[in-house]
């Protein structure tokens, strides 16, 4: 932990006055992580889950590898169309993860807190918007964006687009769903099309973006299928591993490496012994660095995740030959767009598929969204029989952590569930 | 008859009003969140909240919301869970406003056309939709704005009482412009729906709309004397609005920041008055007063301690006593300016003017005028060092960085929040953890040998990151270096907020803080002045004010 706190300084340190040595620094560690994911994985993990976090570390070194190949994006945008015109997507929360991940970030929280942006923004956006600010993050080619489901959103990448002068394209996409709704969403994705063609110069071949869907309704079919195949098994995972697959179920979706991993995660799982120990699914993001939430639930048979809601976020009922309407059906009836209900009725389905004990709603400081349905998706998981522990917390910012209170409240939540023999 | 509540500009009023509404913008602040915060999260906008409140206490019966933001897609959420409205409705406002857009406003309208219709019993009347379009009224020649998120009604009278000039509040909803032109005459429902589409989303942008490069025309205005630019906590919208005005915008400007609670007025309170201060020099002439013996008194009466400085007419300090401000601030105050007139040897009739400052400014009935202890502060920096461009007051219960010009005129300034992280109390509560007295806190830290960062901002967690620190047998010495660091990250983070300029001085009680000093030092990459005279800085301001007030000075 002492030399992962020792590169974030240096990254903070030379981010600003040095910002290409930061860079360069961030890349070699992050390069020196990845090569230790591929030679000594942690083995604790399925080979499976061992894969995917080189998968992931790929898909945010690409950046700092190659930036001018590279499109920032929001994590829910549909990334096929950008993968067809050669762009490698990253988004806002992963990025900053791995910041976070490597020490680094409080210097580009405050950094960004300085230039007057609010305390109260959700704080991958901060950590990103400061690390760009400190020069830390090469130019990308071009921005895409949605609204949807995060204000943020509407605020962040356009001022990413200024700070670099790079084109920017945002979709916008209503909260009601209506096959007029995705009509409007499909049109405006094929001007996102020209207007990739313009940024790169290459222009789509549609037989292949149907081939691209094809693959992506075909992996989170295959996902599902785990999902459903791990509720009578024992899966041994960390705090990232849940999380890895909310970004690439996403961003990735549509690559070969991800239905590579969903093929290697059912052969895994359906080999792994049978269930124990309480399981939790997780609603929002995971805060990885917790000490306390990995205590409780990292490598624990007697309590361990079972899924996030981020990997799942659209059924796979979207026809591939009409690849514009597919990706638009996928955004205008995403599980979290529209009311509160249509999410917290997702989390119930795939909360009961993966065969999960109780369930985690993680109020993720500065998210609107997930905070304000809070109450009520207590109330409603609970209609359903399934216990909810509402845990406020951070994703990304260490310091709005409570270590104390998380850690009391998560193991009361699992000593309630009946964890290690003590009573229901 | 029922109000229909309305929350956005974005909202089609006049359309309701085609169905007999009466429409009223929902813009009250709340005592309290009570009933709010057990239905919905503390860390939910205030406003939100302020909007489940009101429902929730029976004042709102008819809502229509736009999907303006999270907060208000969530409130709506769980209003509609609580059954308590009779019509509660969110319009899906896209967020262009191109013509796919106004396609999909027009289905949005005739959508909530036939609820509110069918709710109603009421059908279209056109020339009730006619008469509802009225051309707004705005204020003409030199004046102030307030921008940025929505201003609660009892804020906005309290900053149009405090402020030298009328002030325009064209935040959020209040900037409607819809009513500017009149609808076509003859036309059927659908071509007004399609023009009708067209007024809404034509308005000036607000920041949830995919283009808002229209409102730079909020800042170009020649009569524009002042910006007030308010946000309001936990909603993030605006201060990317004020992250990019705040380095070219020409007017002065003042940031403020409420919860939609009538109690967050006493701090706000401060900030305006200075404000009004900065732009209106005149207000410190007051009453005019004769010149008796030559001497002035400054009280700055503090949350800690009030403090007392009297000078003679040459300007020269004739003394300057600190005292504890005890439970009431007049009392407080009479204490300490007896105990100065003693000192001096002087009788009250013998001070020609008294000025006061700090909080308890207004509750002494002693003064002949008071101002605000950021205006003071200000003046009394200049005195004692006129190369001073910056000013960074720690005090008990804020910190404040203040910036001046060469004439020691206040340029601009930033408080802290109400939270009490990066404050005097701060330091004092982590001392009374560590069993150590200011003075000693003072000194401890200087010695450190491991870099300890205290990641807790909130000073409830960084309390109990310290307990355990002391649990791990860490030195005191890398503690309280740690809990330096905190401070003074916090300390730096305003002065670059507000753009802070070589040469600062310290000012306040925690100045006296020697580890403080010199991690703030470090983290700001200059050299503090710390006078002798830090402590007295704001009364010693209010003192220089008075004796502006008398004749012949």
């Amino acid at each position: 932990m002492q030399v992962v706190e020792t590169f974030g300084r240096y990254v903070e340190q030379w981010s600003g006055p040095r910002p290409r040595r930061a860079q360069g620094l961030l890349r070699l560690g992050w390069e020196a992580q990845n090569f230790k994911n591929r030679h000594l994985p942690d083995k604790r993990l399925l080979p499976a889950d061992r894969y995917l976090a080189t998968v992931m570390m790929d898909a945010m070194l690409k950046p700092l590898q190659a930036p001018a190949s590279s499109a920032i994006v929001s994590v829910f945008t549909p990334c096929e169309l950008l993968q067809e015109a050669g762009l490698n997507p990253y988004n806002v929360e992963g990025f900053s993860c791995y910041l976070s991940g490597s020490c680094a970030e409080r210097g580009f929280l405050q950094q960004a807190e300085n230039a007057g942006i609010s305390e109260t923004l959700c704080s991958y956006h901060k950590t990103f918007l400061g690390a760009a600010d400190k020069g830390v993050l090469p130019r990308p080619a071009c921005i895409v964006y949605t609204n949807l489901t995060c204000d943020a959103n509407l605020l962040t990448f356009r001022r990413l687009a200024e700070m670099y002068h790079v084109p920017v394209f945002a979709i916008d996409v209503p909260m009601q769903q209506s096959e007029e709704n995705v009509a409007y969403v499909a049109d405006q994705l094929r001007q996102l099309a020209e207007f990739l063609h313009t940024v790169t110069g290459r222009a789509l071949d549609e037989e292949a973006l149907r081939a691209r869907l094809r693959r992506s309704r075909r992996t989170l079919e295959k996902f599902r299928e785990c999902q459903r195949a791990r509720a009578d098994r024992y899966v041994p995972t960390d705090l990232v591993t849940p999380l890895y697959s909310g970004m690439t179920n996403n961003i990735l979706l549509g690559s070969e490496a991800v239905e590579a991993y969903a093929d290697r995660l059912l052969a895994d799982i359906k080999a792994a012994g049978p269930a124990r120990g309480k399981r939790i699914y997780w609603m929002h993001t995971i805060p990885f660095w917790s000490e306390a939430v990995r205590h409780a639930l990292a490598f624990r048979e007697e309590a361990q995740i079972v899924g996030c809601e981020l990997s799942q976020v659209c059924e796979p009922e979207f026809d591939p030959e009409s690849p514009f309407e597919a990706m638009a059906w996928r955004m205008v009836y995403h599980s979290l767009n529209g009311s509160a209900l249509r999410r917290i009725e997702a989390g119930i389905r795939r909360a009961r598929e993966c065969g999960a004990d109780g369930v985690v709603w993680f109020d993720h400081w500065g998210c609107k969204h997930t905070l304000g349905s809070a109450q009520l998706a207590k109330k409603k998981f609970e209609e359903a029989g399934l216990p909810l522990l509402i845990l406020d917390g951070d994703g990304c910012d260490r310091s709005h952590g409570g270590e104390g209170q998380t850690a009391t409240r998560l193991e009361a939540f699992l000593e309630m569930l009946g964890e290690g023999g003590q009573p229901a | 008859m029922n109000s229909t509540y309305y929350v956005c500009k974005y909202t089609p009023i006049e359309l309701l009003a085609a169905f007999g509404a009466r429409c009223e913008n929902l813009n009250g602040m709340q005592a309290g969140f009570d009933r709010a915060d057990q239905i919905a999260h503390p860390n939910l906008c205030g406003f939100g909240k302020s909007l489940i409140e009101a429902v929730l206490a029976g004042q709102v019966k008819e809502l229509v919301l736009v999907n303006c933001c999270d907060t208000i897609r969530s409130v709506c959420d769980v209003l509609q869970e609580t059954g308590k409205l009779d019509f509660l409705y969110l319009v899906d406002m896209l967020h262009g406003d191109g013509v796919c857009s106004r396609e999909r406003t027009v289905a949005q309208l005739k959508g909530l056309a036939r609820a509110y219709g069918e709710y109603k019993g009421a059908s279209f009347d056109p020339e009730a939709f006619r008469a509802a379009f009225h051309k707004p009224e705005r204020v003409r020649g030199p004046h102030l704005r307030v921008l940025g998120a929505r201003m609660g009604k009892e804020l906005f009278e309290m900053v149009q009482k405090a402020m030298p000039y009328p002030v325009e509040n064209d935040t959020c909803v209040h900037n409607r412009s819809v009513g500017e032109v009149l609808p076509p005459e003859g036309a059927d429902f659908d071509s007004l729906m399609d023009w009708y589409a067209g007024e809404l989303l034509h308005q000036m942008p607000c920041m949830r709309m995919t283009d808002n490069t229209g409102r730079k025309a909020l800042f170009n205005d020649p009569d524009l004397k002042g910006v007030l630019y308010h946000t309001v906590k936990f909603c993030d919208f605006y201060s990317f609005e004020y992250a990019q005005i705040k380095q070219h915008l020409a007017a002065p400007l003042l940031k403020i920041e409420s919860d939609y609670t009538l109690q967050s007025s006493g701090q706000l309170l401060t900030r305006l008055e200075a404000f009004a201060e900065s732009l209106d020099t005149t207000r410190f002439e007051g009453k005019e007063k004769k010149m008796g013996k030559g001497y002035f008194a400054g009280i700055d009466s503090g949350s800690t301690s009030t403090d007392v400085v009297i000078l003679d007419k040459g300007g020269k300090m004739v003394t300057g006593i600190i005292l504890p401000t005890g439970a009431g601030a007049a009392a407080g105050a009479e204490r300490a300016l007896d105990e100065a007139l003693a000192q001096a040897k002087l009788k009250r009739e013998d001070i020609d003017a008294i000025v006061t400052t700090g909080y308890g400014r207004t509750a002494i009935a002693e003064g002949d005028k008071s101002i605000t202890e950021i205006t003071c502060h200000a003046r009394g920096a200049h005195f004692l060092d006129p190369t001073v461009r910056t000013v960074i007051d720690i005090g008990g219960q804020d910190s404040k960085v203040i910036r001046l010009d060469e004439n020691g005129n206040v340029v601009n300034f930033v408080m802290n929040d109400k939270c009490a992280a990066g404050t005097g109390r701060f330091l004092e509560m982590m001392a009374r953890t560590l069993e150590l007295d200011l003075h000693q806190m003072s000194h401890t830290g200087l010695n450190y040998k491991e870099d300890i960062t205290i990641s807790s901002m909130c000073t409830v967690f960084a309390e109990s990151e310290v307990v355990s620190l002391i649990a791990q047998n860490k030195p005191t010495d890398d503690i309280v270096h740690g809990l330096n660091k905190a401070v003074a990250s916090k300390t730096a983070a305003l002065a670059k907020r507000v753009g802070g300029e070589e040469r600062y001085m310290m000012t306040g009680g925690v100045s006296k803080n020697k580890g403080l000093v010199k991690t703030l030092e470090e983290k700001l990459g200059t050299t503090l002045v710390v006078s002798d005279q830090a402590q007295l800085c704001g009364a010693l301001g209010a003192a220089l004010f008075a004796r502006d007030l008398v004749q012949g000075n």
